[in-house]
């Protein structure tokens, strides 16, 4: 059974096309992050997976069946926008009526001490700083044991530790057989935690494969110093043969440097290849 | 055991939200029988016959504003808010939640109409049997269906902002225009004619009636209107879900 499955999906608002063809399973547990530039359809393709939605034409299973019904409800967690909880209740008040939502979920002493909210359980929501927001919502994601859970980009105003910590704890979840689907702008942390990524632009998705292989799928960067000392550089698909056409041409170079792209750049030419076609 | 769970945690946290708002509930608790105080305390000690009456007029009073506030401005400001789309994405059902704002909802009333019945008893010596309570109790429970549904109308048509004076103008005119301030003989003649097809006069019918007998045209009339009511909020519900959850 997939735990997503999404099967030639149309999402039309009007006259607007949010998501346009899609197709996309996720069969195995880990990471897997959705990007994409603001209006690709993420949220839109999250919105349905979560039930919130339905798709104008196609199908969508999580769980292997119908994301509204309760059953499937029990099994997936995701974090209400920022600014999305009521100012007036207190940390510890907020955590405890969401356990008491799920079948199974950790004690809310154990999310406290998991997102470092310990200290701030008495507080109510609306004077916590944006970091502690974020970690609360994030805690409310995971503390109904969830199989699998959505992320909007987990780590938006978190400091350096806190990113860390919060990705230390999406691994952990992932290892322990857990399904995270997460959207993010920084790249950085889609390199850091995804198995896998799925890259969408214009409600399509453009390509899907682990980390290394949407990098192998753009071009490398050469550069060089010519016999004047100025900087070449040049990008490539296959830098193997214009390594060997500076030999065999007798180009005089030194400080040569492959580097691969990084996984920044890669999406980047991935949606201009899109927008050429 | 999980759905009363559920349903229970959901009531607490809206008691907990309620309790942090004192400055909200304390005058909206109180105005019913502040205003029955204001104005009709006296006339009411002096004329023990109808202080009775007067004292189950403002009763309704008081459950029609709760119900319009809590289910017309309520609603109206929740269904915006991304709390609200997040409390979708939990496994409780719409309905379990729906059930938990009545509970809350009939506790704030009944906190309210006991304002306004402190002040009769000891005011103006009004008094019942445990019998005729139980039985005056009843009939403002029935009572109240219509205008929860008349409350969902307006929180399901009118964005949040428009819903505060909307909601206040039906309650006030309602109000008066049903005979809930001045006894129906003594309203203006365009009021008069009127009140009888008003749901506040058919609810005041119902509760006047209590004491001593059953009032079921009263009855009749309040069942039609809830229909009526409860086709305008579900037309409002699905518009919504289909503008927002489609």
């Amino acid at each position: 059974m997939s735990i997503v499955e999404i099967n030639d999906v149309y999402k039309r608002f009007g006259a607007v096309t949010a998501v346009e063809g899609l197709s996309l399973s996720i069969d195995e547990p880990g990471v897997v992050a959705l990007l994409g530039p603001n209006g690709a359809g993420k949220t839109t393709t999250i919105d349905m997976l979560l039930g919130l939605r339905r798709p104008t034409s196609g199908s969508v299973r999580v769980l292997g069946r119908d994301p509204s019904v309760s059953h499937v409800r029990e099994r997936i967690g995701c974090a209400p926008q920022q600014g999305g909880v009521p100012e007036s209740l207190r940390v510890r008040e907020i955590l405890e009526f969401v356990a008491a939502q799920y079948p199974r979920s950790i004690t809310v002493k154990q999310a406290l001490s998991d997102f470092s909210l310990t200290s701030y359980a008495g507080r109510q929501a609306g004077v916590l700083s944006g970091g502690e927001l974020r970690r609360l919502t994030l805690a409310l994601a995971f503390i109904g044991k969830p199989d699998l859970v959505f992320l909007d980009e987990p780590t938006n105003g978190l400091d350096v530790e806190a990113r860390r910590s919060v990705w230390e704890y999406i691994r952990a979840y992932a290892s322990g057989g857990g399904t995270i689907l997460l959207t993010t702008h920084h790249m950085e942390e889609a390199e850091a935690l995804a198995s896998r990524i799925c890259v969408m632009n214009k409600g399509r998705l453009v390509r899907e494969g682990t980390p290394a292989e949407i990098r192998r799928g753009g071009l490398r960067r050469v550069s060089y110093l010519d016999a004047a000392g100025a900087k070449v550089v040049t990008e490539t698909g296959d830098s193997d043969a214009f390594v060997r056409d500076l030999v065999l041409n007798d180009v005089p170079f030194r400080d040569l440097c492959v580097v691969e792209q990084s996984l920044e750049d890669a999406v980047l030419s991935l949606l201009e290849e899109g927008a050429a076609v | 055991m999980t759905t009363l769970r559920v349903a229970g945690s959901s009531i607490r946290l809206q008691l907990l939200e309620l309790a942090r708002r004192p400055g909200f509930v304390v005058p909206t608790m109180g105005f019913p029988a502040l205003f029955f105080s204001l104005f009709d305390l006296q006339y009411a000690r002096a004329h023990p016959d109808i202080a009775g009456d007067m004292m189950l007029s403002y009763i309704a009073f008081a459950i029609i504003g709760v119900t319009l506030f809590q289910f017309g401005i309520g609603v109206a400001v929740d269904r915006t808010l991304p709390w609200e789309r997040y409390l979708r994405t939990l496994p409780a059902p719409v309905w379990l939640r729906f059930t938990s704002r009545i509970v809350v909802a009939a506790l704030f009333a009944l906190c309210s109409a006991a304002f306004v019945v402190a002040v009769a008893t000891i005011a103006a010596s009004v008094r019942f049997s445990f019998g005729q309570w139980l039985f005056i109790a009843a009939c403002a429970a029935a009572g109240a269906i219509p205008f929860v549904l008349f409350g969902l109308a307006i929180g399901y048509w009118t964005s949040p902002k428009a819903a505060v004076p909307i909601a206040n103008i039906f309650y006030l005119l309602l109000s008066f225009a049903g005979g809930l301030w001045l006894p129906p003989s003594m309203l203006p003649d365009f009021a008069k004619a009127i009140s009888p097809f008003t749901p506040t006069r058919q609810f005041a019918n119902l509760l006047w009636n209590a004491p001593h007998g059953f009032s079921a045209s009263a009855l009749f009339a309040l069942a039609g209107f809830a229909a009526l009511f409860a086709a305008i909020a579900a037309a409002g519900y699905r518009r919504d879900r289909a503008t927002r959850f489609a």
